[in-house]
């Protein structure tokens, strides 16, 4: 019970205005519920209830007291305006920084404040820490002493990592990413085996919320050469990258997809936001298992007190108790929702094995027995603690609810997961072997990454809590796991990766993306089908031409013609009259149609929602299409009611006119002859006749033949100018507005590629970059479980040929 | 105590019961479906492997299935039951992934022929000690086999003397471990079971699945037993009491309930418990053989509680049953909405002339200086192939669309919808032209007779210009007068008028059809659900 006494102690000592709630609480209040107004400003309602849930504990979940320090101490750390007003210069100095953040917010539209403070972050990554949490006063200088000291050193240390470990981030990105893709179908055949029945209708089916929120993990030594030094800031540049890319998604799909969709990514914004605002001094690790399998005991033996109840009982714990190894964990264990009443210290002179500075452990109930209560204790633990030991016993290790509930679903957290084969001190011989073995075989087919051979994955060690057997090995784990202080960055990174392949399906595309000009080519063809272009260049060919041969045909013709309409009026026809101008010229089905086709071709291979945006955006083009083609047709079609007239034409008329004067000469000069007026000589007249006879058809052809190519040009024209008008009118009203849908779309997915992580995150995205990311990912994955190897390289295929 | 007339008249109608339960389908992706369909399941195989085979053998041997949680240590007990081993016990788990039954030498046929569980192909290990004295066990199926292959399901037998005559125990997979068959296979045997054996442990105790199991037999009414195992012997009375006050509160209070030490036999090495540990269980499964009272009121109370079961879960098949029909419908109505609408739309362009647009208007235009009559012929049948197209495709989009808010739609069968835009183009060509053709003829029939009869397809094209053209084909109805006369030109256009109706019809008529085959193709009718109840019916009667 000292231990209980000392939190207390220390929660009071640090907010001296807590018992009267007076202005600086009242202040704080205020704040937090200023960055809940901007939250919601710029997300929507359901993401907003996920801030709430993991800010705070819900009415009810805590005793009174408890529930009232969490939050105000939530809206400290928060702020933190009280407080670093009173303290060192150091923390003063910081204010400032502060307030230009808050005005840079508001000078961002759509940003949320807790996005402003992570962007920020990067300018004070060393600075900031020591401020965020929550240490009683009388440590506060010292504390802001030995970071002075720490600083210079840190921040060369840190650019030194960074550069060396560019090469191992990829290759760990491969592997989170080969691993996240596995969650999303895991978690949904993970539903299956609880269908009912007999044996199968075991409990409640995990919902969908419910296997979502699962995701623990754990992480450890892989990066001890990160020469132990102390990692002050808590997410390094590409996971804030990643982090503002999901938060830049979220509100760029914010129009496209339903808050259900995006809920869960919010629900990763929030938990990183609200991780990243308290101590990363501490790492939280739960202790998860079955009932019965030793949770409690192993809690005990690494306190190396009494603190859980231990007992025969099934279920034995029913609410999480939490064991912190050092001040000022307040806040993270608000987070947890844990009553004070429930929150312990260590037994403090410990002797045995390293030292876990900066635990925070916490005793969680069981997740499989009959009490429902308990199950979603875990579930919500689970996923806001930055790690967690698993552990199972000889008897109940290939239980199905562990695997398909619980594992599978974080299997892309096993660098942040611990697992723990307990209670070997029930086995015999060399039994324990085997089933250690039997462990990892499932744990491997679950598709967890083992840590083994210095690889990032889960370590899973045996050990026997009762006898104290294997304890301290995993004391000698957990100690340098906490004192690297990565657990919780890498938590959020897997929780991001998890998010990440869920959203896939919204935002990945079959196939490349775009309107080939084949498409677009089509759209024009069926608009100037609708105006009918091709026909009305034809008639115009046709008029032109009919023109051309009424000019220049023989008389007698046009005589024998008007002749027969003479005799035979029922068969002229009368030419249509004129068009009124309201008439429908266009066909609306033909546009109809063609908006629809090309709408549809558009969106073949885009993830639904983005899909149906544009159909929809084709949909809407096509209503006012037609009556602009009507008045198109009006203006473009007809411009002038009568074709050209060449300038040879008059040559031709007064050839033929000559022609025809030739046929009459020879003719008169004939008659003369016959009459006797003109001295007889039949071969002058014959041959001027026949001239005449001959050379008019002869004109008439040539004129037709010249008249040709103008013709042609003619109606090719007509038809063009037609043709080009409604393409005009097309592409402004829906072809633009599906580029413009694809775009947007486009634009999404390069922002989804980035989340992945696939590519470094830069204001571009080169095309270039994500083959060369894409190659090295897949020669990265090689070493992973076959099967998922080519699973990641036909996603980089798919998204290196994105762009065009 | 309750008993069992057996009658021929029951046993029809079971069977009747049985066939309409077996020919119940789910095919569409509803909510409860993949539920319905496993209760289908259950039903089926309690009915198959155990109410009908119990009922027309009321004298075969009891069988006693022990279920539970993995690693509870269902095959030690077995093995300690029977007195060696017979059943592979291990540390890891799981560990039984094969059914064993175990009999008496007497009673091996019971069990070698496919009266109970005939989906599980019989297996036997040869027994080294009672081989000479079973020479009936060449008889039967039971072909032995080298352990059981993959993918099939293989049910071994052995038998042991020890037993007595008419009690068979059968060793069930678990009931929880991650490996699914096991699962599916333990609760496949547990509705073969008169007895019910759950084992659970003092580490288990407590598990959401054992006893989500003890809820289900108590639902069904079956003859239960409790085996508390692998009890560290120092917590032994404390466990057992709390273990017993879990089961009072859950109603299971009178359920026999039997403890057994934790034993370093228990634990590996498969080793026997020593009959001491065992005896009070195994004294209780004797007198159940033994005396005949005892026999038959356990075997009666899980038959009447599984036909008393049937009350409440026949309703629920049927219930299923309706929802896929109404789902069905809902499917149907809305594509029957789509094309009705359509149809209207259609009938309206008609009426306003909308065929003759865009390039059939330009034809029409300049008809008939500079088109020829077959050119806007073609124009307008090609128009109106359009319109028909664009009308099919607006339904399909809007049944997509409709389609898409209704879970039943995402039937593997329904979805796998070609995309034949080419063919319905092609097929509405094909039927646009033939009733063009069809008016051709109509036309050559008219102007036959006439004296200096006038250019068919002249006349075809006025016609067809007439028909379609709306208020702006005024002139061609004219001269179509003007050429056959006023009385032909009316009758051509009343024929063709209806004609165009005919065509228009059969063609969305036949799209709607296509669109509509796939789910024609499931069969869902209203029937099986009212069958399913007349069954159930049937049976109270007889009961």
């Amino acid at each position: 019970m000292t231990a209980v006494t000392a939190v207390t102690d220390h929660t009071s000592g640090q907010e001296p205005t807590e018992p009267t709630g007076t202005g600086a609480s009242a202040s704080c209040e205020r704040s937090v519920a200023d960055s809940g107004r901007d939250n919601s400003a710029t997300r929507d309602g359901s993401s907003t209830t996920g801030d709430g849930t993991s800010t705070g504990p819900g009415p009810g979940t805590g005793p009174g007291p408890g529930t009232g320090t969490s939050t105000r101490s939530w809206a400290r750390s928060a702020t933190r305006a009280p407080t670093s007003d009173d303290s060192a210069a150091p923390a003063g100095g910081k204010r400032p920084r502060r307030s230009r953040a808050g005005r840079r917010a508001s000078a961002r539209d759509g940003a949320a404040e807790q996005g402003a403070a992570e962007k920020n972050a990067p300018e004070t990554p060393n600075g900031s820490v020591d401020d965020r949490t929550t240490e009683p006063s009388t440590t506060k200088s010292r504390a802001t002493k030995s970071r002075a000291t720490k600083t210079g050193t840190t921040k060369s240390d840190a650019t030194k990592t960074r550069t060396t470990e560019t090469g191992a981030t990829k290759k760990a990105s491969d592997r989170r990413h080969a691993r996240a893709e596995n969650v999303g179908s895991d978690a949904a055949e993970g539903r299956s085996w609880d269908d009912g029945l007999i044996a199968r209708r075991v409990g409640d089916p995990p919902d969908n919320t419910g296997h979502a929120r699962v995701e623990p993990f754990d992480q450890h030594r892989h990066d001890a050469h990160r020469d132990g030094a102390p990692h002050s800031s808590a997410y390094d540049p590409e996971l804030r990258a990643r982090l503002d890319a999901l938060r830049e998604l979220v509100g760029l799909s914010r129009a496209r997809l339903d808050g259900q969709t995006l809920a869960e990514a919010g629900r990763v914004l929030d938990q990183a936001a609200a991780r990243r605002g308290l101590s990363d001094r501490h790492t939280v690790v739960a202790i998860a298992g079955a009932t019965g399998s030793g949770k409690s005991t192993l809690f005990n033996a690494l306190a190396g007190v009494a603190i859980s109840d231990t007992g025969v009982r099934r279920p034995t714990t029913a609410a999480p108790i939490a064991c912190s190894w050092t001040d000022g964990a307040a806040g993270l264990l608000d987070r947890l929702a844990i009553p004070g009443r429930l929150r312990r210290r260590p037994l403090q002179h410990s002797s045995q094995g390293p030292v876990l500075d900066g635990l925070v452990l916490v005793d969680l109930p069981d997740h499989d027995s009959a009490a429902v209560e308990h199950r979603q204790h875990v579930d919500r633990i689970l996923t806001v603690v930055d790690a967690v030991i698993w552990v199972v016993d000889p008897e109940k290790y290939a239980d199905a609810v562990l695997h398909e509930r619980y594992l599978r679903p974080m299997a892309g957290h096993a660098e942040v997961s611990l697992v723990v084969l307990n209670q070997t001190d029930r086995l015999p011989g060399d039994a324990a072997h085997q089933v250690l073995d039997d462990l990892r075989r499932l744990l491997d087919e679950d598709g967890i990454a083992l840590g083994e051979h210095g690889e990032p994955g889960a370590t899973v060690l045996s050990l026997s809590a009762l006898t104290g057997d294997g304890v301290g090995e995993l004391r000698e784990v957990l100690g340098q796991f906490v004192a690297e202080r990565g657990a919780a960055a890498r938590r959020i990174s897997a929780d991001l990766d998890a998010a990440a392949a869920r959203l896939r399906p919204v935002y990945a595309a079959g196939r490349r993306v775009g309107l080939s000009e084949r498409a677009r080519e089509e759209f024009s063809d069926r608009l100037a089908d609708a105006v009918g272009a091709a026909a009305a260049g034809q008639a115009a060919e046709r008029a032109w031409r009919r023109n051309a041969g009424k000019a220049c045909g023989t008389p007698w013709l046009r005589l024998w013609r008007w002749y027969e309409d003479q005799r035979f009026p029922l068969l002229r026809a009368k030419p249509s009259p004129t068009p009124p101008a309201d008439e429908q010229a266009t066909a609306r089905q033909r546009v109809e149609q063609a908006a629809r086709t090309v709408g549809d071709e558009a969106a073949a291979g885009l993830p639904a929602p983005w899909a149906q945006s544009v159909k929809d955006a084709a949909a809407r083009g096509a209503q006012g299409l037609p009556e602009e083609l009507d008045e198109l047709a009006l203006t473009a079609a007809y411009p002038a009611r009568r074709p050209p007239r060449p300038g040879w034409w008059p040559l031709a008329v007064l050839a033929q006119a000559s022609m025809t004067l030739l046929q009459i000469v020879g003719g008169v000069w004939l008659l003369g002859q016959v009459i006797g007026f003109f001295p007889p000589n039949l071969g002058s007249p014959v041959l001027l006749m026949i001239a005449g006879i001959v050379g008019g058809p002869g004109v008439e052809w040539a004129c037709r033949m010249a008249a040709r190519g103008p013709a042609r040009r003619y109606g090719i024209e007509a038809e063009r100018k037609l043709r080009e008008a409604a393409a005009a009118c097309g592409r402004a009203q829906v072809l633009d507005p599906v580029a413009a849908e694809l775009l947007r779309y486009r634009e999404v997915r390069e922002q989804y590629v980035r989340v992945t992580g696939a590519v470094a995150a830069g204001p571009t995205v080169a095309m270039g970059s994500l083959g060369a990311a894409g190659s090295l990912r897949s020669a990265g994955s090689g070493g992973s479980a076959g099967g998922r190897e080519a699973d990641p390289h036909d996603r980089v295929t798919e998204l290196s040929t994105t762009g065009r | 105590m309750v008993t069992l007339d057996v009658r021929p008249q029951l046993l029809d109608a079971l069977s009747a019961l049985r066939d309409r339960v077996a020919s119940a389908r789910f095919p569409l992706p509803l909510t409860g479906a993949p539920r319905a369909r496993a209760n289908r399941d259950e039903l089926l195989a309690q009915l198959d492997d155990y109410l009908v085979p119990r009922l027309r053998q009321p004298e075969a041997p009891l069988l006693v299935v022990i279920g539970g949680s993995t690693g509870a240590g269902k095959s030690t007990l077995v093995n300690s039951l029977v007195g060696r081993q017979v059943s592979e016990a291990g540390v890891l788990r799981p560990t039984t992934r094969t059914p064993v039954l175990v009999c008496n030498p007497e009673d091996h046929h019971w069990f070698a022929g496919l009266r109970v569980l005939p989906e599980l192909t019989r297996v036997w290990m040869p027994d080294h000690a009672d081989q000479s004295a079973r020479p009936e066990r060449r008889s039967g199926r039971g072909e032995r086999r080298p352990g059981a292959e993959r993918g099939e399901r293989v049910l071994r037998i052995e038998t042991a003397a020890t037993l007595p005559r008419g009690l068979a125990l059968l060793d069930a997979p678990d009931i929880d471990s991650l490996v699914a068959r096991n699962r599916e296979l333990a609760a496949e045997l547990m509705c073969a079971a008169d007895i019910w054996v759950m084992v659970t442990t003092a580490a288990r105790y407590a598990d959401a699945v054992p006893w989500h199991l003890l809820r289900t037999a108590k639902e069904y009414d079956a003859t239960l037993v409790s085996v508390l195992d692998r009890v560290p012997h120092q917590v032994l009375a404390d466990v057992s009491r709390q273990y017993g006050a879990l089961l009072t509160k859950a109603g299971l209070g009178e359920v026999p309930r039997f403890t057994i030490p934790e034993l370093p036999e228990s634990a590996g090495g498969g080793g026997l418990l020593p009959a001491t540990a065992v005896a009070p269980l195994r004294e209780w499964l004797t007198h159940r053989v033994q005396d005949p009272a005892a026999g038959a009121h356990a075997m009666s109370r899980t038959a009447a509680g599984l036909l008393t079961s049937l009350d409440s879960r026949m309703p629920e098949l049927a219930g299923a049953v309706s929802a896929q029909y109404a789902a069905a419908l809902r499917l149907t109505a809305a594509v029957d909405e789509a094309y009705e609408r359509e149809h209207a739309r259609v009938r309206g362009r008609l009426q306003a002339g909308g065929v003759l647009a865009g390039t059939a208007l330009s034809r029409w235009r300049s008809y008939p200086l500079d088109c020829s009559a077959g050119e806007l012929l073609d124009a307008i049948v090609e128009s109106l192939a359009a319109l028909l197209l664009c009308s099919v495709s607006a339904a399909g989009q809007r049944i997509d669309e409709r389609w898409s808010r209704e879970p039943a739609a995402a039937a593997r069968e329904l979805a796998e919808r070609d995309a034949d835009r080419e063919g319905a183009e092609h097929r509405i060509g094909l039927e646009a032209r033939r009733w063009s053709r069809v008016l051709e003829e109509y036309v050559e029939d008219e102007v036959r007779g006439q004296e200096n009869p006038p250019d068919a397809e002249v006349v075809t094209a006025l016609l067809v210009t007439a028909l379609l053209g709306g208020r702006r084909a005024r002139t061609a109805g004219e001269a179509l007068a003007e050429r056959i006369g006023a009385h032909g030109a009316l009758k051509l256009r009343d024929r063709g008028g209806r004609l165009l109706t005919e065509c228009v019809e059969k063609v969305l008529r036949a799209e709607r059809h296509r669109r509509l085959a796939p789910l024609a193709a499931l069969d869902i009718q209203p029937e099986p659900q009212a069958e399913l109840i007349a069954a159930l019916s049937v049976l109270k009667k007889e009961r």
